[in-house]
């Protein structure tokens, strides 16, 4: 651990959350014991195996410090830009890692169903909250869980009863923007369907100009029987930004989870997703999409432990780089010796579009359990000659033949997007970004 | 509009076409045929441009202009067309995505205003019914997962859409049914009555059956040995190639 690192992670930690409120006993617990971890675990080096391929030098030496007071200039004209046009959403606006309810739109939610903000919840009614706090990411809390959990002070909590339905998603809007001093914001977010609920999740993630900031989220999800849950996470933050998540699925019996990650902001991004199924016959489905360019980063770690029997997973990944872009997949499926009639398959694709690209890829099974069906494979390639000729021969110039292929490729990603207006609307992003990658 | 005068090229390391000469002229429809290996589908690729193949001698012009000097996406805005034997699947990109692209990247080349949708669309469906071609084909990514026939009236379809002022169409005829060979022929006869002109590479003489040819051209390593009327392609069909191959050593 360098003094240099040191400083920086103390730096992270030292302001006060929620200096307005005095929190309940057990959440002050909570957060000594993350300090404490953090403490204890230090800086993780290039030879911890979480971190092998991504340092956390350039993220500690920003000094980003945790900022307590709400911002209160953004107003609902500065928003119009960021909707989506033709989505119809249950719409959850936060600045910087606050919850704004002034600027969010929760009305006409059916029975069943509670969205509230973390911060609110905490204050009225902690003991809602008492077992799901860090009910899925559990003892053993990662450094940046523990970060989030020692500096936790907002965020969202949703909460569907047995049997609710959302008919419309919610539309989640993680909305940075930049102050003098480098800052970090860490929201938790707590959902939590009962039994048969059914909900669809549209996490976004913007940023009003070109600051430099950190996102540091937390998402904790659990799933009742037969549960229904679809989970859509667009990342799209500034050029300058670091962004941080940490997804903690517990699924439970015969519960599906469709989720669909896109990377395509940030100078510095890393997801980490944990799978754990809590009975059998769930389904967890995992799709993943990342472009990164010159100066990006884009790290996605993948966790999916099958301990019961008859589950399925899928992790599909493809990314996109250009220039001196760099990515990382590391995809981990385990499969217990009692984890019978596992069916797991996991792909990473890979298409690099220039020389300087770089992707280090590695997806992992490992299988103590003897009747199952898993398999995984990864492929790092370049455009396709023939196919480029093929539509060069039909009158497409060079670029934009280049750009349709690549916007194909992204193309089997982008489908699983619903509605309509949000995958058209993330497909453009894709095709905007692929627009000003020097393809030629 | 076509002249081809001393061609040479290479695929790699070794030398396919061997000086080739060839003139089409406007509303002109050639076939040229020819043993396995013998070059015709290096030339067809050598005219649409593609790369990897290398020029070594020669000239090429077409409408006038050094053809060889062109990107293959110039040679398409010229007029140029080739039909792949083996047309190549575009998984996730959307075949009336694709066509719209195609169609208004050559028509905004040859300042001409771009199609919007529903022009697009209308022109489509008129095209469309010629070829008996299902709607569906349209949805579906660019040849991905199509058969065999749906493959080559999809590039037959293209043809008919961006109407070329000369087509290639290589070993189009290979692998199909009867039915599809008569569309095949419709398309290339439609073209026909457009003055526009159309080199047929083929094998077999079957396709000849539905399109008259004006010439009839044998390729044989890498240059013409031969060229003459329809009644050649006859009696390629009766001999086989075996007796020009005789005749060119002698």
């Amino acid at each position: 651990m360098s003094a240099a690192l040191d400083k920086g992670l103390v730096r992270w930690l030292a302001a006060a959350p929620c200096a307005d409120a005095v929190a309940a006993d057990w959440l002050e617990a909570q957060r000594a014991q993350a300090r404490a971890r953090v403490v204890d675990q230090g800086i993780p080096d290039s030879k911890a195996e979480n971190w092998r391929y991504t340092s956390l030098t350039r993220l500690l030496a920003q000094g980003f410090v945790h900022v307590a007071e709400a911002l209160t200039a953004v107003q609902r004209d500065d928003l119009e830009d960021l909707l989506i046009p033709g989505l119809e959403s249950y719409r959850v606006l936060m600045v910087n890692g606050r919850f704004m309810p002034g600027l969010s739109d929760l009305h006409d939610l059916p029975d069943g169903v509670r969205i509230a903000g973390l911060a609110a919840v905490l204050k009225s009614d902690p003991d809602a909250l008492r077992e799901r706090l860090n009910g899925s990411v559990g003892d053993e809390q990662p450094l940046f869980a523990a970060l989030n959990t020692a500096g936790l002070d907002d965020g969202l909590v949703i909460l569907l009863e047995r049997g609710a339905r959302l008919e419309r998603p919610i539309e989640l809007i993680h909305l940075s923007v930049g102050m003098d001093e480098p800052r970090v914001a860490q929201p938790r977010h707590i959902i939590a369907l009962g039994d048969c609920a059914q909900a669809n999740l549209i996490e976004r993630y913007l940023s009003l100009g070109d600051s430099l900031y950190c996102t540091n989220a937390v998402v904790e999800i659990t799933l009742g029987r037969d549960a229904v849950f679809t989970h859509q996470r667009i990342q799209s933050e500034s050029a300058r930004a670091f962004h941080l998540s940490g997804l903690y699925l517990s699924l439970g019996a015969a519960s599906r989870y469709q989720g669909t990650n896109v990377g395509l902001g940030a100078s510095w991004a890393r997801t980490d997703l944990y799978v754990r199924f809590k009975g059998e016959h769930a389904e967890c489905d995992l799709q993943g999409l990342y472009l990164a360019g010159d100066g990006q980063l884009m790290d996605f770690h993948l966790d999916v432990d099958h301990q019961l029997p008859q589950c399925t997973s899928r992790e599909n990944f493809s990314g996109i780089l250009y220039g001196k872009g760099r990515a990382v997949f590391d995809g981990l499926v385990r499969v217990a010796r009692d984890a019978q009639q596992t069916d797991a398959a996991m792909t990473n694709r890979n298409l690099l579009l220039c020389e300087g690209a770089e992707v280090d890829t590695k997806p992992q099974l490992q299988i103590h359990a003897d009747d199952v069906k898993c398999s995984h494979g990864t492929t790092v390639g370049q455009i396709d000659p023939e196919q480029l000729f093929y539509l060069r021969s039909r009158g497409i110039s060079a670029a934009r033949a280049r750009r349709l292929l690549c916007l194909g490729f992204a193309g089997e990603i982008l489908d699983t997007l619903v509605p309509e207006a949000l995958r058209e609307q993330v497909a453009e992003q894709v095709g905007r970004r692929l627009e000003q990658a020097p393809l030629d | 509009m076509l002249s081809v005068k001393g061609l040479r090229a290479k695929v790699g390391e070794k030398e396919i076409l061997k000086g080739l000469d060839l003139e089409v002229g406007r509303g002109e429809v050639h076939a040229i045929m020819g043993p396995n290996g013998s070059g015709k589908s290096t030339l067809a690729h050598v005219l649409a441009g593609r790369e990897d193949y290398r020029v070594t001698a020669g000239t090429v012009t077409f409408e006038g202009r050094d053809l060889l000097a062109l990107t293959p996406e110039e040679r398409a805005h010229l007029g140029l067309f080739l039909a792949f034997q083996y047309p190549v699947e575009l998984p996730g990109v959307n075949n009336t995505y694709f066509l719209k692209a195609a169609l208004n990247a050559i028509r905004s080349a040859r300042g001409q205003p771009e199609l919007d949708a529903v022009a697009f669309l209308r022109l489509m469906r008129e095209r469309l019914k010629v070829l008996y071609l299902d709607d569906s084909l349209l949805k579906r990514p660019v040849n991905f997962g199509f058969s065999g026939g749906e493959k080559k009236r999809n590039e037959i379809f293209q043809m008919a859409l961006l109407e070329p002022k000369l087509a290639i169409l290589d070993e189009t005829d290979s692998g199909l049914d009867i039915d599809v060979l008569r569309i095949v022929a419709d398309g290339v006869n439609a073209l026909r009555g457009l003055e526009r002109s159309v080199i047929l590479v083929t094998h077999y003489q079957r396709l000849l059956d539905y399109i008259e040819p004006d010439f009839v051209h044998v390729l044989a390593h890498g240059r013409i040995i031969r060229s003459g009327g329809k009644e050649l392609a006859l009696e390629l069909e009766e001999k086989g190639y075996g007796w020009l191959g005789a005749e060119e050593a002698a």
